[in-house]
C-alpha cells in the first residue's frame, strides 16, 4: 500500500467511513443520515450531534466540500483528497475483511 | 395558566451534562416541560401533561447563519430546539418506539464534544496565568484591592483547573468503553 500524507486520516471511525461513503454524490446531512442507515443495512445510525461534528471536521480538513445551500441545508461532497483518504481506508478495510473470511472456516470449527 | 411557570437554579458541571439531561427528563415526566434555558443556570419550565421527553445537549459555538443550519438538522432528525446557555445547546424529543433517541452515536463524537469544552477551559486558564502570574500575593502592589483581585483570579483558576482534570478524567472513562 502507498504511504501518503492522508494516511493521518486513518483508520476512520466507521461513522466517519460511511458519512464519506454517502457523499460520492452531494447529499445534505438528513440524506446522508437515512443513506448510511439504508446501506448499513441498519448496522449504523449516524445522530445529528455526531454528523454535525463530522461535517465540521471534515470541511476543516478539506475532505468534503459544501456544493449547495437551500432552505437552511448544506449539501457536501468528497474532495478529491476526500477521495483518496475514503479509497485508502476501502483498501484496508478489503485486507481486513480478506483475512477475516480466510479464517472463517476455523472460527467455525472452534465451539 | 398561561403563567403557569416556573424557575430553578442548578449548577450542573460540565461533565455531569448527563445527569443533567436526566433531571430534564424527570422534570417532564411530572409535568414541568423546558421552556428556556438562561445564565447563570437558570431553567424555566412550564406546566403541562406529563410526557416523557428525552434531552440532549451539546456544546457548540458558531456564526449565526451555521447555527440555524445546525438547528436545522437536528429538526430533521426530529429534535426540538430549546435554547442555549453558554454554548450548551439543548434538544429535546418524545420517546417513541422506533426513535433515535441520541445525538452522539458514537463513542469517538461524545469524546469531540468533551473537547471542545476542553479547549475553551484551556484558553482561559492559560489567560488567567497570563493575565494574573503567579509571583505570590504581594501587599506591595499599585492599588489595595489588587490582592482582593489576585485572590479571586486563583479561585476562578483553581475551579477551571478542577474543572478540566475531572472532563479529562471522562474523557478517560469514555476511551475505555
Amino acid at each position: 500500500m502507498l504511504r501518503d500524507d492522508t494516511d493521518r486520516y486513518l483508520p476512520l471511525t466507521e461513522s466517519t467511513c460511511y458519512i464519506m461513503l454517502t457523499l460520492v454524490e452531494p447529499l445534505h446531512g438528513y440524506a446522508v443520515m437515512k443513506k448510511v442507515e439504508e446501506i448499513s443495512k441498519g448496522t449504523v445510525k449516524v445522530g445529528p450531534g455526531t454528523l454535525y461534528g463530522a461535517f465540521t471536521l471534515l470541511e476543516k480538513e478539506g475532505l468534503i466540500v459544501k456544493v449547495k445551500e437551500e432552505n437552511r441545508r448544506k449539501s457536501y461532497v468528497l474532495t478529491p483528497k476526500g477521495k483518496k483518504v475514503l479509497m485508502n481506508q476501502i483498501k484496508r478495510l478489503e485486507i481486513m475483511t480478506q483475512n477475516g473470511l480466510s479464517v472463517m472456516d476455523m472460527l467455525r470449527s472452534i465451539s | 395558566m398561561a403563567g403557569n411557570t416556573v424557575r430553578k437554579i442548578k449548577w450542573f458541571f460540565p461533565w455531569q451534562d448527563e445527569q443533567e439531561e436526566a433531571w430534564l427528563r424527570s422534570m417532564s415526566q411530572r409535568g414541568w416541560h423546558l421552556a428556556s434555558v438562561a445564565l447563570p443556570c437558570t431553567y424555566r419550565f412550564r406546566a403541562g401533561e406529563p410526557r416523557d421527553y428525552v434531552y440532549r445537549l451539546d456544546y457548540q459555538t458558531f456564526s449565526k447563519k451555521d447555527k440555524q443550519e445546525y438547528q436545522q438538522l437536528f429538526r430533521d432528525a426530529g429534535w426540538e430546539y430549546i435554547g442555549e446557555m453558554s454554548a450548551w445547546q439543548y434538544f429535546r424529543k418524545e420517546v417513541k418506539e422506533e426513535e433515535s433517541l441520541e445525538i452522539f452515536t458514537d463513542v469517538e463524537s461524545k469524546i469531540a464534544k468533551y473537547k471542545r469544552i476542553l479547549t475553551f477551559l484551556w484558553f482561559f486558564w492559560i489567560v488567567l496565568i497570563v493575565v494574573f502570574p503567579v509571583r505570590g500575593i504581594s501587599m506591595d502592589n499599585p492599588y489595595p484591592w489588587w490582592g482582593a483581585i489576585q485572590v479571586f483570579a486563583l479561585l476562578i483558576w483553581l475551579f477551571f483547573t478542577y474543572n478540566i482534570i475531572r472532563l479529562t478524567l471522562r474523557i478517560r472513562q469514555l476511551r475505555r468503553l
